[in-house]
């Protein structure tokens, strides 16, 4: 890897570059601000061989993204980056656009986030691809698109020779983003950047295109950086793993050794407040107490310090190099060649040797405080085990209560439902353009469910984008009003009575958001965000004011940050000061519209605890509306699955994950990917083809059949005349809990 | 894209039927024709009001004449939209709205079309600029511009460079820009080089102060679309494909930027035609903006109707280009 060498050969890949493709040293990036520079990221190194997979994780703001804009060179005019980056041998950092243009997409190519917004909508598919290929080689129009035909082919895209003609908006999600894969394979470069490639899709397809991506890498022998907050898909996708934190590299190693073998705090509390599919753990989630740095004020030593269990003086003074930590337990500089060594970037890796995130993510207080050095797992531990046995005696008591509750309410009786629903259906108009405003047909968003909210339970509604819970959450407050069906709350009937008649009920019913960046008004101060229903209900500005206070301190909100606003909140925060709003009128159902899918996995943690202590303080009845499996199977007693508008299956979680019968429950569980490689790499898949068929138009008898992979591989012609005539009731057959398949079949998963 | 074509070209009839109708009532209530001969002192003979009222047939009913108006069935052959006729004119007996309008017309386009064309290039390249270099000196000054042209009166700003036109042909000692009048009949007789420069000396000043506006507010929808387009994900993937920089922003951002352009520019025509009437009046050019504001003078009802019908149809027709230059543009919209 000589001057003379790159200088000789820009272009191709010469032999002399050994089998690095990509070696990235001391990276920094600083952005201008009105309050300072600002650096998001700082002396990232790391190298990449040819054909290898590496994961860069970390939770937004940690400058994952930013450091492979810089490697690109795509980073706004004011971006100041520092350090090199060298792709095959040539430096990449500075080079005007003439230069790097030569580089980008022919050597390195970038595959981006948000498919739906990637590809230019005023140009065909084909056209697309094809620039990519004229880009970097002198061919005809002619053989471009024939090379972009084959692309499309690599890609598993179905009827490629039509899909080459047709524009952006007539493909799905899932389709275009193998679009902007087959653009990046286009010129079979050493080098494929993935930034957050699957975070925009429904888990089913975020199986299929990242098995496109691997194929598509094993035929061009690409190098891949898949950059993610993921751990799941890092564990099944990546041979090492980089670990981001405050715009530093803060735990380098091979896959197995980071996720079984963490040796930075940061790490082990990621894995530890992850909530896991394949763990039956009824037990809570081990939250990273506090919030991501602020770039602008990092605090002096190791960035992660003030959120540490394990911090020290020495942590908070100077800020720990990445090291391996040698046989002797000795912190030992290795070169960043050396792709098999564990590094971390913390002054006591050697004390995390064997620790459980419980061991440090709980009784935090306590443990750091008592510990001395090398101490840890003694003391720790002691400590540990009896605050562990405490809570799980308070934990099989509360499954006890549980097991009680649901013994009697197996045929209906015992205890009470709250909040049902009966044969739920809406549809929504499709009208044509002009002014007659004909109506051409509807959208089926929920066709017929029946559902049964008991109290003190936790009701789970899962599904992918379009299947109809969004629509059902909203049903069931009466936002939206039924095409038919019922909604009964307590036996009052929610569905006939007019606004005026619901408004009292709509004290019991209350609603957290999605976003809880778009659901907070910006120019309200948190206490007149957390009043307002106080005040639309008639409560005085005294009594109301001392309600604030009760709530916020409720959500783990300090009284004081009532006088602020929201902006000045972390995204888990204004999540809090969400629920604090919900809960002001004392409802006792709240429906959770993916209350945490839009909060960082080490905030996630803390709200869903939050949530759980609500509960069980409150006596809280939840709908929890949730895409995430692993999080349904964390904090719900009873789950739903929905599809295309209908429940294709329903059981208490237990039954449901242990064993699912519907093929679409079964193909959504082996879809979400594990935090574990081993157990991701080796585990039984059921893999559903294709996209979410249009609610407009759902296919005839059962909706799912299109998809299924039992109507596909396993039925028999005769049999399959069932599913496309007769709509699958949601019966039990057999398994024990009902599901909605003619043909359906209990099989263990996890 | 043929039946989209169809539909749109079908869509704007009832569009057309309307504004006729609106057209006419708005000008048939607003006045009566007649004001000025029923004032005169001393009164002229009724008989004379009641020939003038039979010769513009304000001895029939509002409905009656408006299908008048439109077929001309049951007049005396100087009315009816569908045969080619506007009416009587109360100006005089011989003057002639259909043969006014089209040659008025003409001295018009000459000068809508210059500025429309000069606006929108302008308009564009300064937006593109001032989006690539934004927050640079260029882009603030193309705003400073932009917005000082915005709020600058076309009456006003046509005195001022008729003024400066004055002042500039005495400093070089020699007409350059001529101040007054259109200069069709200068250039009749000469050759092409001649009529050339003759078009130019005339059309310079009004040409820009017509096209300020629109400018103005054409470059800064230029700017806004173009800065939303090239921080878009498709401007940067297009940048990751290896495309050098001028052709991501050729092909990729302009070409999706120009999208939203063309709405504005065709709802714009309409204020490109009121600048007409005041340029007009300013410089004395004997366009449409002159015929307009001699209608209003002499409650020439017809000429009224004529003008006002006029402005609606192009309206209506560029709102139609411009969706079927969107259907062009655009695919999403084309399969619909």
């Amino acid at each position: 890897m000589t001057t003379t060498e790159h200088m000789s050969n820009e272009e191709t890949s010469s032999p002399g570059t050994g089998d690095v493709v990509l070696e990235v040293r001391d990276l920094s990036v600083t952005f201008p601000s009105d309050d300072g520079p600002l650096p998001a990221v700082r002396e990232v190194s790391y190298v990449l061989r040819r054909g290898e997979a590496l994961g860069i994780v970390g939770e937004s703001g940690s400058g994952k993204s930013v450091t492979s804009m810089a490697i690109m060179g795509l980073l706004p005019k004011n971006a100041r980056v520092e350090g090199s980056a060298k792709v095959l041998g040539q430096e990449v950092v500075g080079l005007d656009d003439a230069e790097i243009s030569k580089v980008r997409g022919n050597r390195i190519a970038m595959i981006f986030q948000d498919p739906l917004t990637s590809l230019n909508p005023v140009y065909t598919v084909g056209y697309q691809i094809a620039e990519a290929v004229l880009a970097h080689h002198k061919v005809g129009k002619k053989a471009a698109m024939a090379r972009a035909l084959e692309l499309l082919e690599l890609v598993d895209i179905p009827n490629p020779a039509q899909r080459l003609k047709q524009y952006p908006h007539e493909l799905s999600g899932g389709m275009r983003q193998r679009v902007v894969i087959a653009i990046a394979m286009a010129n079979e470069p050493d080098v494929i950047i993935a930034d957050e490639p699957t975070t925009a899709l429904d888990v089913t397809v975020q199986a299929q295109v990242l098995e496109a991506l691997e194929s598509a890498r094993k035929e061009t022998g690409a190098a891949l950086v898949l950059i993610t907050h993921d751990l799941g898909v890092v564990a099944g996708h990546v041979d090492r793993v980089g670990v981001m934190y405050g715009g530093r590299l803060v735990e380098t190693g091979p896959v197995e050794e980071v996720f079984y073998r963490p040796r930075m705090p940061y790490a082990l509390g990621l894995l530890g407040s992850l909530p896991r599919l394949d763990e039956d753990r009824n037990e809570r989630l081990t939250p990273i107490l506090g919030t991501p740095p602020s770039l602008l004020t990092l605090p002096g030593g190791c960035a992660f310090a003030p959120r540490c269990p394990m911090a020290r003086d020495l942590c908070h003074e100077q800020e720990p190099s990445l090291l391996a930590t040698a046989e002797n337990g000795e912190r030992v500089r290795v070169p960043v060649e050396d792709t098999g060594a564990h590094t971390a970037a913390c002054h006591f890796s050697e004390e995390l040797e064997g620790a459980q995130p419980t061991d440090l993510f709980r009784g935090t207080a306590v443990g750091a405080e008592t510990t001395d050095t090398g101490g840890t797992a003694d003391t720790g531990g002691t400590a540990e085990s009896v605050a562990e046995s405490e809570e799980r005696a308070e934990q099989a008591e509360r499954a006890l209560a549980r097991a009680d509750g649901s013994g009697d309410t197996a045929d209906g009786s015992g205890r009470e439902a709250i909040l049902t629903v009966r044969d739920l259906v809406k549809h929504f108009p499709i009208r044509s353009k002009g002014l007659l405003k004909r109506r051409i047909g509807e959208v089926q968003a929920v066709s017929g469910i029946s559902l049964d909210l008991y109290e003190h339970e936790t009701l789970a509604l899962v599904g992918e984008s379009g299947c109809g819970k969004s629509t059902t959450a909203r049903l069931m407050l009466q936002l939206i009003r039924q095409t038919s069906g019922e909604v009964e709350y307590r036996g009052q009937p929610l569905h006939s009575m007019s606004q005026r008649q619901l408004r009292p009920l709509r004290r019991d019913l209350q609603l957290v958001f999605q976003d809880p960046f778009a659901s907070l008004d910006p120019r309200m101060t948190v206490s007149d965000i957390v009043a307002e229903p106080l005040r639309i209900h008639g409560r005085r500005n005294g009594e109301a004011k001392k309600r604030v206070r009760e709530l916020l301190e409720l959500v783990g909100l300090n009284v004081e940050h009532g006088s602020r606003y929201p902006h000045e909140f972390s995204g888990g925060q204004r999540q809090r000061i969400g629920v604090a709003r919900a809960l002001a009128l004392n409802p006792k159902v709240l429906i959770l519209d993916e209350p945490v899918s839009a909060l960082d996995v080490s905030i996630q943690a803390g709200v869903i605890n939050l949530l759980e202590d609500l509960q069980d303080d409150l006596g809280l009845s939840y709908l929890f509306v949730s895409h995430d499996l692993s999080v349904v199977k964390h904090i719900a007693d009873r789950v739903a699955v929905m599809y295309l508008g209908k429940i294709v299956e329903t059981g208490t979680t237990e039954e449901l994950f242990r064993a699912p019968a519907h093929p679409y429950t079964q193909a959504l569980i082996s879809a979400i990917p594990l935090p574990d490689p081993v157990k991701e790499r080796t585990r039984e898949r059921i893999v559903v083809t294709g996209d979410v068929p249009s609610p407009a138009d759902p296919p005839s008898g059962c909706r799912f059949r299109t998809r299924c992979p039992k109507f596909a591989d396993e039925l028999s012609e005769s049999e399959r005349v069932k599913c496309v005539e007769e709509p699958p009731e949601l019966v039990d057959r057999g398994t024990g809990h009902p599901d909605a398949c003619h043909y359906s079949r209990a099989v263990e998963l996890i | 894209m043929l039946v989209y074509t169809v539909r749109r070209v079908l869509g704007t009839i009832p569009i057309l039927i309307l504004a006729s109708v609106l057209t006419f009532v708005l000008i048939d209530v607003s006045g009566d024709p007649l004001t000025q001969l029923r004032m005169q002192q001393p009164p002229p003979d009724p008989s004379v009001i009641e020939l003038q009222e039979e010769r513009l047939y304000l001895d029939r009913s509002m409905p009656e004449r408006y299908w008048l108006w439109v077929t001309g069935i049951g007049g005396h052959g100087d009315i009816g939209l569908l045969q080619g006729e506007f009416g009587p004119s109360t100006q005089s007996n011989s003057y002639d709205i259909g043969a006014q309008l089209a040659e008025r017309l003409g001295v018009t386009l000459r000068l809508v079309g210059a500025a429309m064309l000069l606006a929108l290039g302008l308009a564009i390249l300064a937006g593109v600029v001032s989006a690539m270099r934004q927050y640079s000196k260029i882009d603030y000054t193309l705003t400073f511009i932009g917005f000082l042209a915005l709020s600058m009166p076309v009456f006003w700003f046509g005195g001022i460079m008729q003024h400066a036109g004055v002042s500039f042909n005495d400093l070089v000692g020699e007409q350059v820009f001529a101040t007054i009048g259109d200069g069709l009949y200068q250039a009749q007789g000469e050759d092409l080089w001649g009529r050339i420069t003759n078009a130019l000396a005339y059309m310079t000043l009004p040409t820009i102060v017509l096209m300020l506006t629109s400018f103005a507010s054409w470059s800064r929808y230029q700017r806004t679309a173009m800065l939303e387009v090239l921080n878009s994900d498709y401007v940067r993937l297009a940048k990751a494909k290896g495309l050098p920089n001028r052709v991501v922003v050729r092909r990729h951002a302009l070409r999706t930027a120009l999208i939203p352009l063309t709405t504005v520019v065709a709802v714009g025509i309409a204020g490109v035609i009121d600048g007409t009437v005041l340029t007009e009046q300013v410089f004395q050019w004997r366009g449409l903006g002159e015929f307009f504001v001699n209608a209003i003078e002499t409650n020439d009802s017809y000429a009224l109707m004529a003008w006002l019908l006029l402005s609606g149809v192009t309206v209506i027709l560029a709102n139609l280009v411009a969706d079927l230059l969107y259907g062009v543009l655009d695919p999403r919209i084309r399969y619909e």
